[in-house]
């Protein structure tokens, strides 16, 4: 019953990712929120934070998955209120029109 | 994709916000990915730290925002109060006001900048003090000298303001024509021309040389000089060097085709009955320089006194070889193309003189009138001569 729900649930999202996909809903989400970051100076916020990161690390030695993991948790905690609202919003609607398929 | 739906639909609130933060928050690691990688390319290529400044230059070129100052801390008006100094005029001239004033004063426009440079020199000459005397000379001579080596547009500015002079005589009006020749400090315009017959021609040293003359007929005409002066009258203002490449000018005309070509701009130096141009077009040339009673030579002598005829020619001839022999260099072809004609230019002198005073049409100086009296003076014209004194001295 379980693995059966979880199996559901796991073919429910492969399914709506498909659909994104699909539509090209998901890159114009993703334009959205990169136009958006930059507006608001999330990535001049990152930049600064990436430099602090690089200098300590030293030029040479700064590899993607240093920055990817200084970076990420980082990121995900600048991104400001309006633009996460904004892009939920934009998510939601997605999904209701394709839920009442 | 039956069960797609189905599984869609029985999807609760709660659930399709989960999905929703999900997809979110995969976004978001998309775009933190996406720059991270950006950023490590940017260090790798060595360009990450290319616009970090130190704070230091960073104070330099901060935004200055002061009043009467603009961003980079000039005083943004300065221009309004700069003025330039006319390398021709020196005059000094508001900045904004400097490129319309040289356009004029220099001469690009049109003929307008030729009086104005005439009145400049005039006023300066009134007050020699304003300027010195080497570059208003040199601005004269400019005006002033038309040798072959000139350009077209200085014979065609100033040679028919000569000849004016000389075909107004022609118009059996009173009227007295005033030419406000300049030529201010040159000093050859001091100087006392020597006439070949003993007559000498007072030229005036003052600034402004007002010319006068009338073009009446009922003068008398025993004097067989008169005639002669009155056909230089406008020649002797002018110092011998202008004097000999106008008539020159004159000469040609009357001896050779003349047309100016369109290619090398010369003037064509084969006879009057040269083939490679029409006799219209000698007849523009002439219409040009000499105004439009000029007409072609040939046909000239069979005109009555209305036209340009040989007569007032070969008086200019005579003139030119007077010219010619006072203190030319030979090297001139002008001046040793009028040595050549010189013998025959003064035996007909005389004799042509007297055969134009019957036609009436005569001219005469003031100044002449009252040099003939001081000969071999140098006496100074009044700048404006009363007009009944011309009749006086004449007659």
């Amino acid at each position: 019953m379980v693995v059966s729900k979880m199996n559901k649930d796991a073919q429910m999202r492969a399914a709506i990712n498909q659909k994104l996909i699909e539509t090209g809903e998901r890159e114009r989400l993703k334009e959205l929120l990169r136009a958006k970051l930059i507006e608001c100076g999330w990535k001049d916020q990152l930049k600064a934070h990436c430099k602090e990161v690089i200098k300590e690390k030293g030029l040479e030695h700064v590899t993607v998955d240093d920055l990817v993991a200084e970076i990420t948790p980082k990121g995900r905690a600048l991104v400001p209120d309006s633009v996460k609202k904004e892009l939920l919003q934009r998510i939601r609607t997605f999904l209701a029109q394709h839920a009442s398929l | 994709m039956k069960m797609e739906e189905m599984s869609l639909s029985g999807l609760d609130n709660s659930k399709l916000e989960a999905i929703a933060q999900e997809i979110y928050a995969d976004l978001v690691e998309d775009s933190c990915l996406g720059f991270c990688f950006e950023v490590h390319r940017a260090v790798k290529c060595g360009y990450f730290f290319l616009d970090d400044t130190d704070p230091d230059s960073m104070k330099d070129f901060e935004i200055v925002d002061q009043p009467g100052l603009d961003i980079f801390g000039q005083v943004f008006n300065q221009w309004k109060s700069k003025e330039c100094v006319c390398p021709n005029c020196s005059r000094s001239i508001a900045a904004s006001r400097f490129a319309p004033h040289l356009e004029k004063c220099l001469g690009m426009g049109r003929n307008s900048s030729r009086i104005a440079n005439r009145r400049i020199a005039n006023s300066n000459s009134m007050n020699k003090s304003e300027s010195d005397q080497e570059d208003n000379d040199d601005i004269n001579d400019n005006d002033w000298s038309y040798g072959s080596e000139k350009k077209d547009w200085e014979l065609k500015v100033t040679l028919p303001f000569i000849l004016l002079s000389y075909t107004a005589k022609k118009r059996k009006s009173d009227k007295l024509w005033y030419l406000p020749f300049q030529n201010p400090n040159s000093p050859r315009r001091s100087k006392s021309l020597k006439h070949k017959n003993g007559f000498s021609v007072c030229t005036s040293a003052s600034n402004t040389l007002p010319l006068l003359f009338s073009s009446s007929g009922e003068l008398s005409n025993s004097d067989p000089f008169k005639y002669n002066n009155s056909t230089g009258i406008s020649y002797e203002t002018l110092g011998p060097e202008e004097l000999r490449s106008l008539l020159t000018t004159l000469i040609f005309l009357f001896q050779q085709c003349g047309v100016i070509s369109e290619h090398t701009k010369k003037m064509c130096t084969r006879s009057l009955r040269c083939p490679q141009h029409t006799d219209e077009q000698r007849r523009a040339v002439r219409i040009y320089f000499l105004g439009p009673s000029a007409v072609l030579p040939e046909v000239e002598s069979s005109l009555d006194n209305d036209s340009f005829d040989m007569t007032d020619s070969q008086a200019l001839i005579s003139r030119l070889q007077w010219d010619g022999s006072s203190d030319l260099s030979p090297s001139d072809s002008g001046s040793s193309k009028t040595s050549e004609n010189q013998g025959w230019g003064l035996g007909t002198n005389s004799s042509e003189s007297r055969k134009t005073k019957k036609k009436k049409s005569h001219l005469s100086l003031v100044g002449t009138a009252s040099g003939l009296g001081s000969n071999k003076k140098k006496k100074p014209k009044p700048p404006a001569p009363p007009t009944p004194s011309i009749y006086d001295d004449i007659n």
